[in-house]
Order: C-alpha cells, then sequence, then structure tokens
C-alpha cells in the first residue's frame, strides 16, 4: 500500500460508529487521479461490486485531533475536517450556509 | 469563481459525443477510478447533466442572492475567540468536498495535441466543468454509501440484543453450550451470528428449518457484515451453494446438517454451530439436537448455540447439562386481545362447511371502529384450505360491496406467484385481508400487519402406525401457536388480535404443540439413525423421546422393505437408502432402475413423486386447463403423467427456452417443481454413479464440435451476467395491487395470460434495464445441458410398451408393500363410489388429483371376460392392483400417486410372504390377499417362473450392490423374461381379501413330524437358499419369501407327493413330478439354446457356474458319491427308475 498504513477498527468519538478500515492515508489504493485532501480512515466500499472503489469512513478533526465519522451529524469538511463540536466553537467563523446548516440541526 | 461566472454565459455541447469523448480520455482512461464504459461513467453523465442543469438555474436566480449574502460576509469576523482558522470568506460548495482529482499531465497532453490539430473543441472551460461535476459526482457516492453504512450500524444497534452483544459472546467462549431465547425481532437470526464472528469464531454454521430462510439470512448477514459482494457470509441448501473457501459464516439447513454429519462424525469443519429456531421442534432439529450432545463429549473445543423463541427454555437448557440461559426481550409492540367465540348456532360441525359470518363481523368491525385513513392489513388464522376458500368466498364479497378490502388467500399449494402476492402493496384507503393456513405463523412474515384474526385451529399431519396411513386432522391449536399467531399484530405498530374462541378455550389448549417426532412416520428417521452407527434407536437419548412403538414400526417396516437384515443391521440396500434424501420407497425405485435400462424414467418418476405435484389444485376446476392437460395424462398411473409432463416441458424448454413459462400457465402447471425436479434427478444420478450403480457417462465433450463448444462458453458467459445482473436488481419495489385483485384464479386462462403480459410490463418499467429475465431460466440453463435433457427426454418419452410394463414393475416393487386392491363391487358403483383397500386399511378411495379418479374403469375386470369364465364367479386374468405413494386422510382416506399393475404377476414377483397349498392352485400373499387358480397346471407354472425369475433379479441385484456389475447381457434376458412375464401370463385367477375369520386360520402351523420326504433335494431349489420346515406357518419354507403346503385348507394332505407326469419344455425330460420337483427342476434347467450360447460365448464363468451348482450326492439306489447338478441328479434317478 502506498503512503498510509492500512487495517484496523475505525471508532467514531462521537457518535459510536464502529467498522473496520483497511487503509489509511490521503491516497487509497488503486485511485489513480483521484486523491483524498485529509488523511483519511478508508475501508472499501461495501455497497459497490467493484473492488476498487473506496469509501471513507473519517478523519481527524483538524483542531481536536478527535477522530470523527464523516457523517453530517458528527463532522463537516470546509478545506479541512471539523468536527461538529469545534464548528459551534467557531461558528462565526464559518460562512452563512454553514452557520445556517448547523443551526438546523440543533 | 472565474470559471463559474464564465461558464454562466456559455453552454458549450455536453451532448456532443465528440465532446464527451474527449472528457472521457481525460477522465476515464481505461485505468482510472471511473473507467469509460462503465454503469458508474453512464451515472457520471447523467450526474452531469443534471448538475449543468442545476447550475444554470442558480445562476439565474443566483445574482441578487449573492448580492445579499456579499453584504453579510462583507463583516469581517470580530469576535473570533483567538484563533484564526483562515477560512476561505466566499463560501464555495467546493470546499465541501475532501478529494481532489488530479488529471494535470493527461490535459496538457490532450490540450497540446488539440493546439497541434487546430481544432476548436474542448478547452480548459470544459475541463474544469467537468472537473467540478465529477467532484461532486464523486462526493455523492461517497455520501450514499456512508449514510447506508451508518443507517445499518444504527439499526443493529438499536436491535434489542445488540446490548446483550458481549454478554454473549462471553458465554460462548466460556461454555460449550449456550442457549439464547429471545422473541420476535430481537435479531437473534442476524446479529448473534454476527457477533461471534466479529470476536474472532471462525467457520461458524447456522442451521435453519427452512431453506428460504437460509438465503435470505445470508443475504441479509453478509449485506450487514459488509461482505454483500465476498463470499465471507454463504449458505448452503439442497441444490444451491454460495460456499467457497473464504466463508466463514454458513447458513444451511438442518437436514444438510446432519448429512455433513453422516460423512464427517466429529463435524471438524466447524467450531460454532447454532441451531436456531429449536422451539419449533422439527423432526430434524430434534434429532440434530441429540447428535450434537454426544458430539459435544467427542470434541470439547465446538461450540454449540442453540436459539429459540421464549418457549420451553427450561427443555434445551436441562438436555444439555444446564447450559446456561440469556434470554432476550423481543420488540413487539403493544397487543389488543379480544376474545369472540362462536356462537354455537353458526360452529359447523365436522360435516358441514365453515360458517363464515364470525370472521365477516371482524371485517365490518374493524371498517366501523378504524378510519380507512390508519393503515393497518389483517391476517386471518384457519386450519385449511377448504376453510380459507369458504371464508375467502364470503369476505370477497363483502370487499366488493365495501371497496375497502383486497382479500388473498395464502397456502402452500397455491402458485408461487399467487403466494407472492401477499406482500404486495394495497392501494391507500384499502386493506390486505390475508386468508392463510398455519404457515403464515413461522414461515412467512408479512410486515404492515395490524388486525390477526385467530381461529384457533390447526390441521396437522398425525401418522397411524397401524393403518400405515398420515392423517390431516383439525386440532385446537397450542398457547404457544396461539401467541405466536398474536404476535403477528405487533411486528410494525400497535396491534389487535381477535381470538375466535373464549379464554377459557385458551387456557385449555396444550401449552406447546407436539413435536414433530411424535407424529410422523420414523423410518427416514431410524434408517439414517443406522447409518450413522448411532446403535439402538431405542436407547438413543432424544430431547423428548418418540415413543418405543412407533420406533418398532419403523424398524419392521425397514426390514419388510430390505433395508434392514434380520438383526436390525443395515444390508446394502438399506447403506444406499440411507445417503438417499428421499423416501425408502422411491429409494427403492432408484437402485431398481439403476439395474435396467430404464434409469432416465425412473430418476424422473423418483424425482417427481419427491416434490410437491406441479399439477396445480386451483386449475383442475378449469376447462381450458384440463383440455390442454389431456395428451399428458396416461391411464397407467400418475406417476406415468408426471414422466410425461417433465418430458414434455423439456423439449418445450429446448425448443423455445423461456417459452415455457407461458407453457405452464396454460396447462395450470407450476414451473418451479419442475425445475426442482430437474435438480433433483440430477442429484440422484450423481449419487447413483457415486455408488457405482450408473456407469459414467461417455464425456461428450468429445463428440462436441469446437464451434458448438465455444458457442456454449458465450451462452454461459451470458448467463452469468444475467444471473448477475439480476442478484444486483433484488429487492426491487413491491407492486401496487388493485381493488378486485386477489381471490381470482391465476392459473391458465386466456385472461390470465392478459393479466401475465401487463404484469411484465410493470416489471419491464421496475426493471429499466428494459429487459424482463426469468431467472429461474437463466438458474436452470446455468446448471443443465438443455441438449442432453432433451435428449434424455427423448428417450424416455417414447416407451415401448414392454419399457413400459417394467418400468410398471419397478415402481410397483419399489412401492411395495403400498398396494391397494379394488373393492369387488367397483364395477357396479359410480364414478365418485370405487372403494379400494390396503392391507391394513379398508374402504379408501382414489384422490381426485389422480388419472383413476376420472377414469376408474381402467381398472376393472372386463365385462366380457367375466361372464366367459362364468363358471367360477370372479375368474378372469386381468386382475389389477394398484401401488401408490401416498396414503393420506383427510375427510376420506385417500390414495395418490397411484400405479396399476397386473395383480397376479405383480403379487408373486414382488410380495414378502407368498403362501401356497399343496398344488399351488391356491396362494396367500402377504396375509391378506388370496388368490385362486383353476389351471393346476398353469398355477405351478406360474408361480415356478416367478421363484426362477426373482432369484434372478436378486442375484443380479445384489451384484450391483457389491459393486461387481452384473453382465448388461444377463440383466437385459431378465428384463425380457420379466416383460414376458408380466405380459404374456395368461391364466384366469380370483382375487379377493380374506376375511378376518379365514386370517384366523390360515396354516396349518408346524407338523411334528414332517411328510416331506424327499426334503433333501429342495435344499438346492435355489442356490444358496435352504428349504427347511417352516416354524410358525407350517410347510416347507423354499424361499425368504414362499412358504410351501402351509396353507390350512388343503383340499387333499397327499398332493403334495403325488407326482404326475410332465414335460420339461427346455430338456424335454418326461416324468412323473411332485409339484415341488417340478418347480425344482424348473428353477435349475434351463433352456437348452440358452446354454450353448453361455458356454459359446465364455466359457469361464459357465464351467465355473456349473461346478458351484453341482454338490456331492449320494444316491441310496446304486450306493454312489457322486458330484452331479440338480439336473443331472433327477436325471441319474430316472435311470434307476427305467432300469427297475
Amino acid at each position: 500500500m502506498e503512503g498510509g498504513g492500512g487495517g484496523g477498527e475505525f471508532s467514531c468519538r462521537l457518535c459510536g460508529l464502529s467498522t473496520p478500515f483497511s487503509y489509511f492515508g490521503q491516497k487509497p489504493p488503486n485511485t489513480r487521479a483521484v486523491v483524498l485532501l485529509e488523511e483519511s480512515y478508508v475501508m472499501k466500499d461495501p455497497f459497490s461490486p467493484d473492488k476498487e472503489k473506496f469509501l471513507v469512513l473519517g478523519s481527524s478533526c483538524s483542531l481536536c485531533a478527535k477522530s470523527v465519522c464523516v457523517g453530517t451529524d458528527c463532522s463537516l469538511f470546509y478545506t479541512r475536517r471539523f468536527c461538529l463540536p469545534c464548528v459551534k466553537e467557531r461558528l462565526d467563523q464559518f460562512p452563512q450556509q454553514i452557520q445556517a446548516e448547523v443551526a438546523k440541526k440543533k | 469563481m472565474a470559471s463559474d461566472r464564465r461558464g454562466g454565459g456559455r453552454c458549450w455541447e455536453w451532448d456532443s459525443p465528440h465532446c464527451r469523448a474527449q472528457m472521457d480520455e481525460i477522465f476515464f482512461r481505461p485505468h482510472d477510478y471511473i473507467q469509460a464504459g462503465s454503469g458508474e461513467h453512464k451515472d457520471f453523465w447523467a450526474f452531469f447533466e443534471r448538475f449543468q442543469r442545476f447550475k444554470a438555474k442558480k445562476e439565474m436566480s443566483g445574482s441578487k442572492d449573492s448580492k445579499g449574502r456579499a453584504s453579510s460576509e462583507g463583516k469581517p469576523p470580530k469576535k473570533a475567540g483567538g484563533v484564526d482558522l483562515g477560512l476561505p470568506k466566499e463560501y464555495d460548495a467546493r470546499y465541501r468536498i475532501n478529494i481532489s482529482v488530479y488529471t494535470k499531465d493527461v490535459e496538457e497532453k490532450v490540450l497540446s495535441s488539440k493546439h497541434g490539430h487546430a481544432t476548436s473543441g474542448s478547452g480548459k472551460q470544459e475541463i474544469a466543468d467537468c472537473r467540478l461535476a465529477l467532484l461532486h459526482f464523486l462526493d455523492f457516492s461517497q455520501k450514499q454509501s456512508f449514510s447506508k453504512l451508518a443507517k445499518l450500524r444504527r439499526e443493529q444497534k438499536s436491535l434489542p440484543i445488540f446490548q446483550y452483544r458481549d454478554k454473549i459472546v462471553n458465554l460462548v467462549k466460556g461454555h460449550p453450550v449456550v442457549v439464547v431465547a429471545g422473541d420476535t425481532g430481537c435479531g437473534k437470526s442476524t446479529q448473534v451470528p454476527q457477533y461471534l464472528l466479529n470476536s474472532g469464531f471462525t467457520n461458524i454454521a447456522c442451521t435453519q428449518p427452512r431453506r428460504i430462510a437460509c438465503i435470505s439470512l445470508a443475504k441479509r448477514v453478509s449485506f450487514e457484515s459488509l461482505n454483500q459482494y465476498g463470499s465471507k457470509v454463504g449458505y448452503q441448501i439442497r441444490f444451491e451453494t454460495t460456499r467457497t473457501l473464504a466463508t466463514k459464516l454458513l447458513f444451511l439447513t438442518e437436514g444438510l446438517l446432519l448429512r455433513q454429519i453422516q460423512q464427517d462424525h466429529s463435524l471438524g469443519q466447524y467450531q460454532v454451530l447454532i441451531v436456531d429456531e429449536v422451539h419449533e421442534r422439527h423432526l430434524h432439529c430434534d434429532f440434530l439436537l441429540g447428535v450434537l450432545r454426544s458430539l459435544t463429549g467427542l470434541r470439547p473445543d465446538l461450540r454449540l448455540v442453540l436459539m429459540s423463541a421464549t418457549i420451553n427454555i427450561k427443555l434445551f437448557s436441562e438436555y444439555f447439562n444446564n447450559a446456561p440461559v440469556l434470554q432476550v426481550p423481543g420488540r413487539l409492540f403493544p397487543i389488543q386481545v379480544i376474545y369472540q367465540p362462536i356462537p354455537a348456532e353458526e360452529q359447523s360441525s365436522k360435516s358441514e362447511k365453515l360458517d363464515p359470518r364470525p370472521y365477516l363481523r371482524v371485517l365490518q368491525g374493524i371498517d366501523q371502529r378504524y378510519p380507512a385513513e390508519e393503515r393497518g392489513d389483517l391476517l386471518l388464522f384457519l386450519s385449511g384450505v377448504a376453510e380459507i376458500s369458504t371464508v375467502l368466498d364470503a369476505c370477497q364479497i363483502y370487499a366488493t360491496h365495501t371497496n375497502r378490502w383486497i382479500v388473498l388467500p395464502l397456502h402452500s399449494t397455491l402458485s408461487l406467484a399467487q403466494q407472492d402476492k401477499v406482500f404486495d402493496i394495497p392501494p391507500p384507503g384499502v386493506r390486505k385481508c390475508i386468508i392463510c393456513t398455519n404457515i403464515a405463523e413461522t414461515s412467512v412474515t408479512i410486515d404492515g400487519v395490524r388486525f390477526v384474526v385467530d381461529s384457533g385451529k390447526v390441521k396437522e399431519m398425525s401418522f397411524d402406525p397401524k393403518a400405515k396411513m398420515q392423517r390431516l386432522q383439525e386440532f385446537w391449536i397450542s398457547r404457544a401457536s396461539s401467541e405466536q399467531r398474536k404476535g403477528r399484530a405487533g411486528r410494525t405498530g400497535p396491534g389487535v388480535c381477535y381470538r375466535l374462541y373464549s379464554e377459557s378455550d385458551y387456557d385449555a389448549f396444550a401449552p406447546y404443540p407436539v413435536p414433530e417426532i411424535h407424529r410422523v412416520a420414523l423410518d427416514s428417521l431410524v434408517l439414517q439413525m443406522k447409518s450413522m452407527g448411532l446403535g439402538d434407536p431405542r436407547s438413543f437419548v432424544f430431547i423428548d423421546p418418540p415413543p418405543a412403538a412407533s420406533i418398532q414400526t419403523a424398524v419392521t417396516y425397514l426390514k419388510e422393505q430390505g433395508a434392514l437384515d434380520a438383526r436390525a443391521e443395515l444390508t446394502p440396500i438399506g447403506t444406499l437408502l440411507a445417503q438417499l434424501p428421499v423416501d425408502v420407497v422411491i429409494g427403492k425405485m432408484l437402485v431398481l432402475g439403476s439395474l435396467f435400462n430404464l434409469v432416465e424414467p425412473v430418476l424422473t418418476v423418483a424425482a417427481a413423486l419427491s416434490v410437491q405435484s406441479p399439477f396445480l389444485r386451483s386449475a383442475q376446476h378449469n376447462p381450458d386447463c384440463t383440455t390442454a392437460r389431456q395428451p399428458l395424462q396416461s391411464n397407467q398411473g400418475d406417476p406415468f403423467t408426471l414422466l410425461n409432463t417433465f418430458n414434455a416441458w423439456v423439449q418445450v424448454k429446448g425448443e423455445r427456452g423461456g417459452g415455457s413459462r407461458k407453457w405452464c400457465r396454460r396447462r395450470g402447471l407450476e414451473e418451479q417443481r419442475l425445475y426442482e425436479m430437474t435438480n433433483l434427478r440430477r442429484q440422484f444420478k450423481e449419487l447413483l454413479r457415486s455408488h457405482e450403480l450408473l456407469e459414467d457417462e461417455a464425456t461428450s465433450a468429445t463428440t462436441e464440435q469446437r464451434s458448438q463448444r465455444r458457442d456454449r462458453l458465450t451462452e454461459r458467459r451470458r448467463l452469468h451476467q444475467l444471473k448477475r445482473q439480476h442478484d444486483l436488481q433484488e429487492g426491487g419495489r413491491r407492486k401496487v395491487l388493485k381493488l378486485g385483485e386477489g381471490g381470482e384464479d391465476l392459473a391458465g386462462s386466456s385472461g390470465s395470460e392478459e393479466e401475465s403480459s401487463a404484469g411484465r410490463g410493470k416489471k419491464k418499467e421496475k426493471d429499466g434495464a428494459g429487459e424482463s429475465v426469468d431467472i429461474q431460466e437463466v438458474k436452470f440453463k446455468l446448471r443443465h445441458n438443455v441438449h442432453e435433457l432433451q435428449e434424455v427426454a427423448n428417450a424416455s418419452q417414447d416407451l415401448s410398451s414392454r419399457q413400459q410394463c417394467l418400468l410398471k414393475l419397478l415402481l410397483c416393487r419399489g412401492l411395495y408393500p403400498q398396494l391397494a386392491a379394488p373393492d369387488e363391487h367397483n364395477a357396479t358403483r359410480k364414478e365418485s363410489e370405487q372403494i379400494f383397500h390396503t392391507r391394513n386399511k379398508q374402504g379408501v378411495v382414489i384422490h381426485p388429483t389422480s388419472v383413476f379418479a376420472s377414469d376408474p374403469e381402467v381398472l376393472h375386470v372386463p365385462e366380457l371376460e367375466r361372464s366367459e369364465f362364468g363358471a367360477e364367479k370372479g375368474q378372469s386374468s386381468r386382475h389389477q392392483l394398484l401401488a401408490f405413494v401416498t396414503l393420506l386422510e383427510t375427510n376420506k382416506p385417500y390414495v395418490s400417486n397411484c400405479v396399476r399393475v397386473p395383480a397376479l404377476q405383480a403379487l408373486l414377483l414382488v410380495a414378502n410372504s407368498v403362501d401356497s397349498n399343496a398344488d399351488c392352485t391356491r396362494m396367500v400373499v402377504d396375509g391378506w390377499l388370496e388368490l385362486c387358480l383353476s389351471d393346476g397346471d398353469g398355477a405351478l407354472r406360474i408361480l415356478s417362473s416367478a421363484l426362477t425369475l426373482r432369484g434372478e433379479w436378486e442375484r443380479l441385484l445384489q451384484a450391483q450392490l457389491s459393486k461387481h456389475r452384473a453382465p448388461r447381457r444377463e440383466l437385459e434376458k431378465l428384463g425380457e423374461n420379466l416383460v414376458r412375464y408380466l405380459l404374456y401370463t395368461e391364466v384366469s385367477y380370483s382375487l379377493c381379501r380374506l376375511t378376518a375369520l379365514q386370517t384366523q386360520n390360515l396354516y396349518i402351523g408346524p407338523q411334528p413330524d414332517s411328510a416331506l420326504e424327499g426334503a433333501p433335494i429342495l435344499n438346492s431349489l435355489f442356490p444358496g437358499v435352504k428349504a427347511e420346515p417352516d416354524q410358525v406357518k407350517g410347510g416347507l419354507r423354499v424361499t425368504s419369501f414362499f412358504t410351501y403346503n402351509c396353507l390350512s385348507d388343503s383340499k387333499d394332505l397327499y398332493s403334495e407327493c403325488l407326482r404326475t407326469f410332465w414335460t420339461c419344455p427346455h430338456c424335454d425330460l418326461h416324468m412323473p413330478f411332485t409339484p415341488l420337483e417340478r418347480m425344482h427342476h424348473e428353477a435349475t434347467c434351463r433352456p437348452g439354446g440358452e446354454k450353448q450360447e453361455d458356454e459359446l460365448e465364455s466359457e469361464k464363468p459357465v464351467s465355473s457356474s456349473t461346478s458351484s451348482l453341482a454338490r456331492v450326492y449320494h444316491c441310496d439306489l446304486c450306493g454312489k458319491d457322486l458330484t452331479l447338478t440338480s439336473t443331472e441328479i433327477l436325471k441319474h434317478k430316472r435311470q434307476h427308475a427305467v432300469q427297475q
């Protein structure tokens, strides 16, 4: 595997979602031109018959470094990964659209 | 963004193939993440178009929007608590995507080549647009998959069993046996195997009572364990498996696991065994538990998990040495129980039709009490098919009046398509009313049920060992079943259960249903136990032992069938029968068929008799179906009709492929059964071959042309692809039912053809692919070679009358002792009142589905003949018997799947016990049928030939079973002789059943001083059989089945010593013989011509056979010891007679 390491159990620190991952890093195997913009926990997409398709499970929050899943209730990506608690703390630094989105959740 | 602004004004040609091709060259190259031509690639372009339209729309309305936003964004964030995150101020959806695509190198190449050729085409703008769309597309698919995953995990967590996950794993780690008890909806069947798998156990097997559950659980669990496209989780059922070397968790049927234990006693291939639904107490499951109980001692490392509903848990725990029990609450919504006992005036007696009024009142009540907008369907439990159709009719009328109900029947004799309808959705404001048997109690689960009506009745099969008959009787259900039925109302929301009996009735119900092992014939079970070396079945520790008498009946039966010997050990044929997953009688047919050149038709018949009948009952009253079925019918018997049907279907398959579906519908046939038959007959064939009862087929590959082979391979690839596509598409949306749909007959009729084509149209829309795939047809073609089958069908389609005759005999010998004799007075009775008798049950009738029910005359002794031989009443050469497959009592005792055979010949050739008087003019078969022949000479001839034929048949059969293949020529000869015997034995006789009094005084009993002086001679009547006085019946036991002169009413005591002149047709020997001497001579004297043939063909076997037949004979007259064959001894004696 190029780049990052592989294998283990990924567990979201916020929602507890837990599932095995097969790769951690920015360049999952056999993805060619596709690159990830963050170091992510990745598995083979279990819902695709194609062996090469990957699924990003989560990554670390760029602020608090907690492992969080990519689910919209736990984190969001805006040039970097932020866990929702960190987003809420600095909500005013985020653009209007995101503020509205987060407000809707509460 | 700059690109955005530019793009808004200009619209490049997305649709231009040229343009797309260029984009494909950049983004979707052969090794890229998404490749041109793939399904995803197609999806992308569809997405792309939507995306562009969306962008365009947004930009149209976006100008003022962005102005407003600009002003708010204009304020710099001041209040930020310290750290500036440095986020871009202007929002762009692009920043939300954590994926990037690097294609710079390719872009440059493409662009530069473009400039070189000076073509105006896709430029930077197009590439940017496409890239952006691709990023959004990738992000979109990520989100889609992730939300699936999240939903899955959420659902798993919300199951009641989830919180016991660690506890279960720890229990299993610490104990050899664990009982997990949980009610419907707790998730045990899907989750427990996963918990164990995730905690590091591998090689887990999980048994299910039903095949369908194996498939659906394997599908669900592989999906949940994110291995949908792998084979970590698989299933194995009779004809299908998805198991590979990678499989760690296998769902399989109880029966199959038992078969595996038969092969490998310690089950070394598994680490954990989960036995699910143990509370259902199926025969196989009870037996399996017994076997596993002894296995736990043998394999301390094996982990055993029993899963049950919360019924009688103590029983299971105690049976396994007080194994720990983990009880999990179920997830049921509250259910209101309303007791609504049926008033006396509406209760029907046994003979009457059910009164539907109490059931209608429930429907009315629901309509009054619950607004139509509140969804919720009704499930109505009745005992049987007749009851269902009565209530269905009444409800149907109510439904057409109110337009608020769609009424659907559900029971196992419906076609699968009809059964499937209960899962379809009613239109808004309309409820489904599903009227069902107890099939919906456990086997079939229908969502959306809010109301349950419980009649409290069930029809259950029981076995009457005395009459050797199955009985389908109506009973009150048990409290456990009652609760199970109730529970069906609370699966998706709160519900109501109407019990049409009183609470005191409920309290009086038995706590649990009677386990199957107490209700059924145990023949197959005992046979299997014997073959697994489990010792005496009576001492086996069952969880709930069956009555000893029941086991004894089975042992006796198996002895009668020749599967067990006198010491109750397996015989060679018994060993083989134990391997065959069918009834003993069907197994026997297969073995017998392998002997003669009739394997193919026998395989078909055996398979056909082992599956549910393909003839749908509902189509019987449809005149179009009846007409279309006509050419398939054979008045030889139902097995022949089935054979014809299968053969005709195979021809249709070969010629028209998918057209067979329509062909079946026209005739009211359930095609699924024919597919099952095809699979089964192949399994039989493989089994016979693996036991060397069949020669390996000459490989067809040699005769196949290379081009043909290539075509076949291409075809296979195409079929595999179709199957994969189908597998991917599965779980399509349910159809919406139409008012007035349901009760009417689907089978046959031109009307239903229309309906089905409409159905196909709908399917087309659903599939999207525009092609309706008959997945059964695809599987069939993948599994079988149609052309080979066609050849086989051709061969058995045109059976000569001789072959047909032999086939009938084989079926009869297989089915023996399941024989029925027509009542003497049938000829004078109405068609519908024909009566038959079996040895143990008087007055049975032919099931209306049988050909003999509609055509009973073929069973009558011809009128003409009866008067011709009028001298003695009832004398004829045309008496016939019925061999039948099942005897089942419902409202009457019915025999079904019958075949007719000539009585005298069949009895003498297959019966276990033939007793005669001194001149053999009176014979009693199996102690219940008496045959009286007026022609003494004929009687001897017939009996004698029967003995010879049987001796030969037995010898060749044994040879075959001991894997010394019998010489083909001898088999052919035997076949010919049997046929000749069946067809050309023209002797007049009477056939009647013995009265009770006659049976009592049937035998003379043992004689103190045997009058049989000539006994030594008889020792060699048949090689290997020693004739000796019968200790019970008296007379002389000549062969294992024939006892001579033991009937008490012998006309005169001396006729056995009386010699009459007779000329042997073979050797022309003319001298006086006693009846026994004559039989003996006939048994040993072979036709002259034949003997020579033998000698010419091969000298060795003949010489050895002569020497084996010859024995030392001491002649009292000349005082010499001579080595002679029996015939030679007779000749030698005659010499002395002449000399005197």
